[in-house]
């Protein structure tokens, strides 16, 4: 722990700017869960149980407006189904990584968790399992500390401050850190601009049309790259 | 008890997103074009979740002056210094700069 180099301090180091812009998120959900009615410890349990902070909210807000349970359930996991791209996008690295950390692995894939090991998936597979741990863990513990403060401060902080804007500038910084060839600059303009286009749709829709546009224009542009 | 049961079942569905081809490819050759193809999954969520975060309740991307600057200065701190803490700083140094001053 003391080689400043080794892959838990870099994730310990790299995890909590990455965290500062969820503070607010956090806030934001616990009260949520006050205003929606629900026993606050029950709400705030889904930290632990769902650990994904949009589809939290997006179920906590539509139980407490009344929303039936399989609409509520239905809308959290279309919210969720991002996840299903980081999976794929990881499983060739999880090919080298022991049994456990299969199974573990996928329960602390959260967006910020994706975006920070993307960076080191041609890592030493034991760096790679270390760092992955590291950010995991040390989100986790995180998420649920404000979550339960935010049951309490949730309702007295200003949103004016827009604090919530740093979440798409370090997703920015993470995502021209990850680009080590132009096509995948490419791919990324084109599901930016096929997400945008589709702004309006339901269901934040236009983020699983954007990804879906984004993979075979990088496909295409490698070709060029030949 | 409904609420529990609501909560259960949207971990145990987030747990299957996350899970799915982690652990169905575990032991599967992958082809290489898909191998390749899978490198552009990373950046093209990120360029789609970029926007998507930006857009605002009526369904509009809410993207001024502010915005945009920030987004831009954070990139190029981003490719010059590689470093999260600085991307952070400034970007949000020049967001609320610019919103100040318009």
């Amino acid at each position: 722990m003391n080689n400043p180099r080794s892959p838990a301090v870099a994730a310990v180091r790299d995890a909590i700017p990455i965290f500062i812009p969820a503070i607010p998120f956090a806030l934001v959900l616990g009260l949520a869960i006050v205003e929606s009615g629900i026993d606050p410890l029950l709400g705030w349990s889904s930290s632990l149980i769902v650990y994904a902070g949009a589809s939290q909210l997006t179920l906590v807000t539509l139980l407490g407006e009344g929303a039936a349970v399989a609409a509520a359930v239905t809308a959290a996991l279309i919210v969720n189904a991002r996840h299903l791209m980081y999976s794929a996008a990881m499983a060739p690295t999880f090919q080298q990584q022991p049994a456990w950390f299969r199974w573990l692995g996928p329960y602390l894939l959260i967006d910020q968790v994706f975006a920070l090991c993307m960076l080191r998936i041609n890592d030493d597979p034991r760096d790679f399992r270390i760092y992955y741990l590291g950010v995991g863990t040390t989100f986790w513990l995180l998420w649920l500390i404000t979550t339960a403060f935010g049951l309490f401060i949730g309702p007295v902080v200003p949103l004016e401050w827009g604090l919530g804007f740093a979440i798409p500038i370090l997703f920015l910084g993470v995502l021209v850190m990850g680009v080590d060839r132009w096509p995948k600059a490419g791919a990324a303009l084109v599901a930016a601009g096929t997400a945008y286009v589709a702004a309006d749709m339901p269901s934040k829709s236009g983020l699983l049309l954007g990804a879906l546009a984004g993979v075979p224009a990088g496909v295409i542009l490698d070709k060029f790259r030949q | 008890m409904t609420t529990f049961l609501a909560i259960f079942a949207t971990g145990i569905g987030t747990y299957f997103s996350r899970s799915l081809f982690i652990l169905s490819l575990a032991n599967r050759r992958i082809p290489d074009p898909i191998r390749r193809a899978l490198d552009h999954v990373g950046p093209s969520v990120l360029g789609a979740l970029i926007v998507t975060m930006l857009i605002g309740p009526d369904g509009r991307v809410m993207m001024g002056y502010a915005e945009a600057s920030a987004l831009a200065a954070a990139g190029l701190v981003a490719l010059r210094t590689r470093n999260h803490i600085f991307t952070l700083m400034v970007g949000m140094s020049v967001f609320w700069l610019v919103r100040a001053l318009l």
